[in-house]
């Protein structure tokens, strides 16, 4: 018997099918059927609503897809600018029209690549961008008000941007784009208190939104983002319901400000995920729309459509993949995205594959592409709006979703979304729900194949994406040689100002974007940020501030 | 040979993350497992330094050290750890690594003193059986010292 012979053996050993789990994943009862009975409570107007209509439970828009093709993503982010910008040179040949881009760690946290305890995740899980001029490098070529980048980035993003339109001479109401500028949920998802109060966190995410409705109409707004914080260990309700709270948090402080719902709401987009519960998932989305528009129109007095009418970006939930045999991911995504999609998602980004692997090898991101083109082109998934609307199953589970979100929901609002997270509820929910998640699998009440189930004994080491860090290197020194060679009385001046704005409790992102034109550091804009709320200039206490500051 | 007079030694295990990650939920879930075990666990959290990290190690006195990853950079993070332990004296406490590791990577992480590696598909039995056959050898080794 030769080794061909022997593979289809092993296969048949494996080959059990049964049912192993009757809650959905996110641990809701489920029946052997529904009936008319089911769902006798719903009434079509109040509680639906055709597609792009209030409540808009079965869409955001009437044509859905027909009229507004779901934006097919990508993401991108390595190394030096320069390495990032060959790929999205890459993906722009393969016919994508919007990108999103990741940084670093490093950067993701606001600090320098030159910072001396992070050397080794300098450019490591996404691009490292300490400065404008790294930012033009990355963005060369890029016409800003035509192409849609994405930035998964939260606030620093934004006046980043804004500082090379500036230097190209742009009129920022021109910028198109979006970042994610919900700081919460950093905080939430593994930050802490420690690295990101909840008070400066929720501040700074205000700023953000404020300056950005202000100035540029395009530009939209990740808000909440409920993919990290589903990712760290929330249900569906979970992340409707702390997603929610987040976004109230905003919505009220920056009505304090003197805004209006009807300036804040349309620039803001859901972030959010679509895991491997199917159903479960399509019922989160048409829940989640429901509640927004209800939330905005009776809470908060929305008269504008757009407020009401959420839009959704989703990317699928790396978390849910698994090391071994990694090609099956490829159908987890595959049921993943089609979930989004017949959830009524503006835009979806798939995980590649490899995702738990590493970052993506650029066959796994033409694969998770292509999973896209099929779904668009193949499947007649997107032939028509809210294909499962008035399913009985579908409309109970939406239903039993909404719920148990408002339930809560008024749990969180009880102690205040920013006490909560302060004193660790939140941190404590998601320990609970990781824990259940173990539990669950260890004695088989949730089965992963691969993970708990037909795990293959033996497989080669999966492949690694790899790349030289020669260019890291010189980037890293390019920044240490800018911040010598700069104009050093001009950048004090931009810092102080800033220092100064900040510490008297205005919005600091127009002397932001004039630090960061003057070619200071996002660290530095950062850390003085921090310092003028009383925090120390570097959130693992390495480094002392180089300012003066009064 | 002096039967052993003392009492079990309850073993101490130092978990904790080193750098940017964020990605702790699998070394948190870890550390509650391990307390259900009856194994003393000092969790020193996430964004730790190497040098906060092998500091705390002197000072707990622990029997086992068990970093987490869920980035990249692991390796040069490790072999810091590795070296600064050496310094410090405390290079004989177990290393155990687990999270985003790569196969590929074992070789070097063995020769760096890594004697537990968890990687994705490693069990908590497996960090468990590891941490207990740390726990005997450390037992024979004090049952052997002269009374």
């Amino acid at each position: 018997m030769n080794s061909r012979d022997k593979a289809p053996l092993s296969a048949i050993e494996n080959v059990e099918v049964k049912l192993s789990r009757t809650k959905t994943w996110g641990g809701m009862e489920t029946k052997a059927s529904y009936t008319p009975n089911d769902v006798g409570d719903i009434d079509y107007a109040r509680d639906l609503g055709n597609p792009g209509e209030f409540p808009y439970t079965r869409g955001a828009y009437p044509q859905m897809y027909r009229s507004r093709m779901w934006s097919q993503r990508a993401m991108f982010g390595y190394g030096a600018p320069e390495d990032t910008r060959d790929g999205i040179a890459l993906a722009l040949e393969a016919g994508l029209k919007s990108i999103n881009i990741v940084v670093d760690p490093v950067s993701q946290q606001y600090m320098d690549a030159d910072h001396p305890s992070f050397a080794p995740e300098v450019g490591l899980d996404g691009a490292s961008l300490p400065c404008v001029r790294d930012a033009e490098r990355l963005l060369e070529g890029i016409d800003l008000a035509k192409i849609d980048v994405a930035w998964h980035w939260g606030p620093m993003a934004y006046p980043l941007v804004a500082a090379v339109a500036v230097k190209r001479g742009m009129d920022l109401r021109e910028l198109q784009g979006s970042h994610m500028p919900d700081l919460l949920q950093q905080t939430i998802s593994g930050w802490g208190e420690r690295l990101l109060p909840a008070d400066f966190a929720n501040r700074m995410t205000c700023d953000s939104i404020e300056y950005v409705v202000k100035h540029s109409p395009r530009w939209a707004m990740g808000l909440p983002q409920g993919y990290d914080i589903r990712e760290r260990g929330l249900t569906p309700p979970g992340e409707i319901a702390v997603g929610m709270a987040i976004a109230i948090a905003a919505i009220d402080e920056l009505i304090g400000r003197g805004m209006t719902i009807d300036d804040i709401a349309p620039s803001l987009a859901w972030v959010s995920i679509a895991d491997i519960d199917f159903f479960e998932e399509i019922a989160k989305f048409r829940a989640l729309r429901r509640f927004w528009a209800r939330t905005m129109k009776d809470r908060y007095g929305a008269k504008d459509p757009r407020s009401m009418r959420v839009r959704i970006a989703c990317h699928t939930s790396g978390r849910s993949l698994v090391y071994k045999q990694p090609l099956n991911n490829l159908s987890r995504v595959a049921i993943q995205s089609m979930a989004a999609l017949i959830g009524g998602v503006q835009s979806l980004d798939c995980c590649t594959f490899d995702e738990p692997i590493g970052i993506p090898t650029h066959e796994a991101r033409e694969l998770a592409i292509r999973t896209q083109q099929i779904l668009a082109n193949e499947t007649g998934v997107a032939r028509t709006a809210d294909p499962l609307g008035g399913s009985w199953y579908v409309e109970a589970l939406t239903n039993q979703v909404e719920a148990a979100a408002i339930e809560m929901l008024e749990k969180i609002e009880k102690v205040g979304i920013l006490k909560a997270i302060r004193e660790g509820h939140v941190e404590q929910m998601t320990d609970e729900h990781n824990f259940e998640i173990e539990r669950e699998l260890d004695q088989q009440e949730r089965v992963i194949i691969g993970l708990n189930k037909f795990v293959p004994e033996t497989e080669p080491a999966p492949t690694r994406f790899e790349f030289d860090p020669a260019n890291t290197r010189k980037h890293v020194q390019h920044l240490v040689d800018l911040k010598q060679s700069r104009d050093q009385h001009l950048v004090s001046e931009k810092i102080r100002q800033l220092y100064q704005v900040s510490r008297e409790g205005n919005n600091a992102h127009q002397a932001m974007i004039d630090a960061l034109v003057a070619d200071a550091s996002i660290g530095e804009v950062w850390g003085t940020l921090r310092v003028a709320s009383g925090l120390s200039y570097d959130p693992y206490n390495v480094l002392n501030s180089p300012f003066a500051y009064t | 040979m002096p039967t052993n007079t003392q009492t079990h030694h309850r073993i101490r295990c130092l978990l904790g993350m080193l750098g940017t990650d964020v990605h702790s939920k699998g070394i948190r879930t870890l550390a509650r497992w391990l307390r259900d075990e009856g194994i003393e666990v000092v969790y020193l959290g996430e964004h730790n330094t190497v040098e906060g990290m092998v500091n705390a190690l002197v000072q707990e006195d622990a029997d086992v050290i068990g970093l987490s990853f869920s980035s990249g950079g692991y390796l040069a993070y490790i072999e810091q750890t590795a070296q600064l332990m050496q310094q410090r004296g405390v290079g004989d406490v177990a290393f155990m690594v687990g999270g985003q590791i790569h196969p590929d990577d074992h070789g070097k992480l063995s020769a760096l003193g890594v004697s537990g590696i968890f990687g994705p598909g490693s069990s908590k039995d497996d960090v468990l059986d590891f941490v207990r056959k740390v726990a005997t050898e450390q037992q024979l080794a004090r049952s052997s010292l002269p009374a």
